[in-house]
């Protein structure tokens, strides 16, 4: 076949897992062209504007410890940071950030533009090219052909997406994008099993309309430290704005619910499953019709717009009923939408198809990555964007595929969960996903992963170095933590005393005492030898004394699972014929075979799978172990 | 599917042995043996055949044919009863082998009613007590839990402890979102309130495990005070060597006896004193084992006699257990009249008239006085069980103790989570699947 262009690696879809996917690719030395549909609209935010939440934090800091790019895009472009859960434990904080949504678009496509290796290409993929089920290239709509030894597919909610607005419905990727259906075709012509998922957007406001008195302001605290996504980085420079949060009305809900006819959530129009943590506000109102008001957010969509994302309000009513259902909120009785909320049908490929690299395990070289996982979300797609932009280039090298396991990151539970479970709605990674929530702190993603970033090649000497560096100052901040006591003829002691029961003990180790009730990082790093203390930000304290405070939970929390599930990690051996296992029923033998169990534990988590189908399968193992 | 044989009934000589076959070829198997191609036997109805080999008969036999699904395992399967003589049995298994049937793994037969929707894990668990069942009220305790009454009874446990999850889960994962406060009294009230229910069902595995496993009862007492004799008494029949020399029992001995249709497994040892020779001294520390082992200790003393030291120390060591005083010889005068006993329950009795023998009995039997064998409600069997019962109950005890300590929802939920893999052992697990199912249906989540 002659090929116009040449490289390693193909990204197909310029959003946040191709992103991440082209990137690392590229910087691990392998040619990698990141094929769009449109250059200008690299790095995009569909949805909401920010990046980050509860585990969504977690997953970011993960890609940067990796050596992901997407942690520090969102540090230079971040107009609100939160530290969510700053009340709670330090493993279920996460950090949350607001984006300047063109900003970080910008910085994005920067970012890659200045990637050695990197070629961007504009145009639409509408044909894979697989001879003897290996990758070759791909062909694009202007009849170029690209060849490749790998290719990602990163197409988001391009593939058949379907947009409905009321009873209108037409074809497109997001808003005023062409859809890619010929690219879809060819996947079902290869024979994946495709399924179709929903998600929706609500409508963008514009600023000037709005009564911004009738909300409440929601301020960073003046004593709330930013925290940065990226390990790297040392401050947040752009100018912090505020949000602003305001109610729906019982009034509303009744017009909604009196207009629900037109909406084609409830009409039968949408046959796609929605995500059930992000329902629109028609699902809303009839599936808690007790509650009398429901919670909005106004989001300003950056520094040089008057745009506002009107968060809680997504919807697929007719584009008319949005402009009058949104007057009806105290504060939007003047506001103009800008543009109107939607709902999109999409298809994705069944998960279950993949191995833990995320290659395709019936055509070679072929990753996908993101939302045409089934997956929902920017952080979720872009950490497999990163896994699958990862392999896709050690394949083209000949290195072995990389993989995370879910015992040591929310990476490895996503990956896990997908490629074992599959998906029956968009998925959205949660904290209570994983087992070991306890060890998943987004402030030790780090330690958990830079050094898997380190030996992959995409952490560079100065973050490697500078990891080592927190990681000595917190060493000894710890053995400081075990060695200074406290004792009774201490200043320190009575004042203590105050604060939290000591019994009258003769002396406590500032390890001991950090347990306490009513014990803060900040007591407890003034109590620290000077030496210790200043040698590094309060952060590196309150890290040392998270290890302490969870280590024995974590303990605990091993021996529970490993008692329970002593045969996780047995390995199930790659190509096990599961139809010859004796005593295997010929369904339990075929959820095994569409799920590929690497090991023992994944396949306890396959839905469907009988207790005595495990037993089977164990004795099974077992003996040919 | 292929189809398996195994011998049911326990192995070596016996009237009958049981000989079973599951598995699309049973029948099939069944028409070789008998050697009619044609054979129809009705389901479910017994019928008598020879079982042919090239030399003749093998055997005369009952033989049952299971239509599938209507089987133990859901399967076509056979049942073939024949004389119980080991040597015929192997025969007739090896003779089916080399049909198309494999030897059964152990437990495969379970393990094809489990898959085939017949039963639930804990009811096949029920099955295997079943089988070891020596007692009436062991047989329907078994059956109790075949019908999946442990299930059921850990039902709202289960249930309550998802609930506090969800509402600790939610308020971790949503934080943005608008749900109702967390109200910490209510959580750390429901918890105790499951501790005190799981801790309930664990309790009643020491009847539970009185039913299945029996009583061991050991008699023990300084020598010649007639211990051997009670323990003939009791057997009714003469079991130990019984002579006027002290220390004629030199080891313990162990008699299975049914009293009031109750197991009891009951342990005649060595007199305790000092010892005498190197066999006696092993003899003696048997007894301190059987002592060690026994649910119930029978002390008995000499009422002919007054009490004498040693009496006194045996007394001293069996505290640490419940125990019955037999004051024996009431035959003869007697001097000790259940004095200095410090109130422990005494029975008099005389092995030589049975006088007070079925007082005794009524005193071995007391811990089951309660356990009316018709009416016992739930009651926990398997150690297995009662080991998850445990650890779950500790596991919410620490969340509990955290929640006093003001620890954050994370550390309160794990060891939640751990006490709900634990009772999930038992019910089929909670995936954090369904976790998530509950709580967007129980809270609007979502901006």
């Amino acid at each position: 076949m002659v090929f116009d262009e040449t490289f390693d690696v193909l990204v197909i879809g310029g959003g946040h897992a191709g992103c991440e996917a082209a990137s690392a690719s590229a910087r691990l030395g392998a040619t990698t062209a990141l094929l769009t549909l449109n250059l200008d609209l690299i790095g995009q935010m569909s949805c909401n504007p920010a990046i980050g939440g509860i585990a969504k934090g977690h997953l970011v800091r993960e890609i940067d410890a990796l050596g992901g790019i997407m942690g520090r895009v969102i540090d230079r472009t971040g107009i609100q940071f939160r530290l969510l859960n700053r009340s709670r434990g330090p493993a279920v904080q996460s950090p949350r950030a607001q984006a300047d949504r063109a900003l970080y678009r910008l910085e994005m496509r920067n970012t890659l533009e200045n990637t050695p290796n990197l070629s961007l290409r504009q145009g639409m993929v509408v044909d894979l090219l697989t001879p003897n089920n290996t990758v070759s290239g791909v062909v694009m709509q202007d009849g170029r052909r690209i060849g490749a030894k790998a290719v990602v597919i990163a197409a988001g909610t391009f593939l058949n997406g379907l947009i409905h607005t009321g009873r209108t419905t037409y074809t497109a990727g997001r808003a005023g994008e062409p859809a890619s259906v010929e690219l879809a075709e060819t996947l079902k012509r290869l024979g994946l099993p495709v399924g179709r998922l929903k998600t929706g957007t609500p409508p963008r406001l514009d600023g000037r309309t709005i009564n911004w008195e009738a909300f409440q302001r929601q301020r960073q605290q003046a004593d709330e430290r930013p925290v940065a996504f990226s390990f790297s980085t040392d401050k947040i420079e752009q100018p912090q704005i505020d949000c602003y949060i305001g109610y729906t009305t019982g009034q509303l809900h009744e017009s909604i619910r009196k207009n629900l006819h037109e909406s084609p959530l409830y009409s039968g129009q949408i046959k796609g499953v929605g995500p059930r943590y992000c329902p629109s506000i028609e699902d809303k109102v009839v599936k808690f019709a007790d509650k009398d008001r429901h919670q909005l957010f106004l989001e300003p969509e950056g520094h040089d717009t008057n745009e506002v994302y009107l968060n809680g309000f997504s919807t697929s009513l007719p584009a008319g009923l949005q402009q009058e259902l949104v007057r009806m909120v105290p504060g939007l009785e003047n506001a103009n939408i800008i543009r109107p909320g939607y709902a999109i049908e999409y298809d994705y490929i069944d998960p279950r198809e993949l191995g833990p690299d995320l290659q395709v395990r019936r055509i070679a070289g072929l990753f996908h990555a993101g939302q045409v996982n089934g997956t929902t979300g920017y952080e979720e797609a872009a950490c497999q964007g990163l896994l699958a932009g990862i392999n896709a280039a050690f394949l083209s090298q000949g290195r072995p595929r990389f993989g995370l396991r879910r015992e040591e990151s929310y990476i490895g539970v996503l990956v896990d969960d997908l490629i074992s479970q599959g998906v029956d709605e968009p998925y959205r990674i949660f904290t209570s996903r994983a087992e070991y929530r306890l060890a998943f702190r987004h402030d030790n993603a780090d330690e958990r992963l830079s050094k898997y970033g380190r030996e992959i090649g995409l952490v560079g000497d100065r973050e490697w170095e500078r990891f080592n560096q927190r990681r000595d100052r917190i060493a000894k901040i710890k053995k400081a933590l075990t060695g200074t006591r406290i004792r009774k003829s201490d200043p320190a002691y009575i004042a203590l005393a105050e604060k939290t029961a000591l019994n009258g003990v003769d002396s406590i180790s500032l390890e001991d005492l950090a347990k306490r009730p009513g014990m803060t990082s900040v007591l407890i790093s003034q109590l620290l030898p000077a030496e210790a203390r200043l040698a590094g930000p309060v952060e590196d304290v309150e890290f040392a004394l998270s290890d302490n405070l969870y280590s024995g939970y974590i303990k605990s929390q091993e021996n529970a699972i490993q008692r329970l599930h002593a045969h996780d990690t047995l390995l199930i051996p790659s190509g096990l014929d599961f139809r010859a296992v004796s005593g295997l029923s010929h369904e339990m033998a075929e959820r095994l075979e569409r799920a590929q169990p690497v090991t023992f534990g994944a396949a306890r988590r396959i839905p469907g799978l009988t207790p005595a189908a495990l037993a089977t399968l164990l004795v099974s193992v077992s003996v040919s172990a | 599917m292929d189809t398996i044989v195994a011998l049911s009934t326990p192995p070596g000589r016996s009237a009958i042995g049981v000989v079973r076959l599951s598995g699309p070829a049973s029948l099939q198997i069944l028409r070789a043996l008998v050697q009619q191609d044609l054979f129809a036997p009705e389901p479910n109805r017994v019928v008598l055949k020879s079982l042919l080999v090239d030399e003749g008969v093998l055997d005369q036999c009952l033989v049952t044919y299971f239509q599938a699904p209507h089987s133990f395992t859901g399967e076509d399967m056979v049942e073939i009863s024949c004389h119980g003589s080991p040597v015929v049995l192997r025969q007739l298994i090896d003779l089916i082998q080399s049909h198309e049937a494999r030897l059964a793994e152990p437990g495969e037969f379970t393990l094809r009613s489990c898959r085939n929707g017949k039963m639930n894990l804990s009811q096949a668990e029920a099955i295997r007590d079943l089988i070891n069942a020596q007692t009436q009220a062991a047989a329907v305790q078994a059956t109790r839990q075949l019908s999946g009454e442990l299930a059921q009874a850990l039902q709202p446990s289960k249930h309550e402890l998802i609930r506090v999850i969800v509402t600790l889960e939610s308020a971790i994962e949503f934080v943005e979102d608008d749900l109702p406060a967390v109200q910490l009294d209510d959580i750390k009230e429901t918890i105790d309130r499951i501790i005190a229910d799981v801790a309930n069902l664990a309790e009643t595995y020491r009847a539970g495990h009185l039913l299945r496993d029996g009583l061991r009862v050991a008699i023990v007492g300084r020598p010649n005070v007639g211990k051997s004799s009670l323990f003939n008494r009791l057997l009714m029949f003469e079991r130990a060597i019984v002579t006027d020399v002290a220390g004629t029992t030199r080891d313990s001995l162990t008699e299975s006896i049914s009293l009031q249709g109750i197991p009891v497994s009951l342990t005649d040892t060595a007199g305790f004193r000092e010892a005498g020779d190197k066999i006696e001294a092993i003899g003696i520390e048997r007894t301190r084992r059987a002592m060690a082992d026994a649910d119930l200790l029978v002390l008995v003393i000499d009422g002919s006699c007054s009490l004498r030291e040693e009496d006194q120390q045996i007394l001293e060591a069996a505290r640490e257990h419940p125990f019955v005083v037999a004051i024996n010889k009431t035959d003869l005068p007697q001097v000790t009249a259940g004095k200095n006993l410090n109130g422990a329950q005494v029975v008099h009795v005389s092995a030589l008239t049975d006088e007070g023998i079925p007082q005794l009995t009524a005193a071995i039997l007391e811990p089951f006085s309660s356990l009316d064998s018709a009416s016992v409600g739930l009651l926990i069997t398997d150690s297995r069980h009662h080991d998850l019962l445990i650890r779950a109950k500790n596991s919410l005890a620490a969340a509990s103790r955290s929640m006093d300590q003001g620890a954050g929802e994370e550390i309160v939920v794990a060891d939640l989570h751990n006490a709900l893999r634990f009772l999930g052992a038992i019910t089929g697990e909670t995936t954090s699947e369904q976790i998530l199912g509950e709580i967007f249906s129980t809270f609007c989540i979502g901006k």
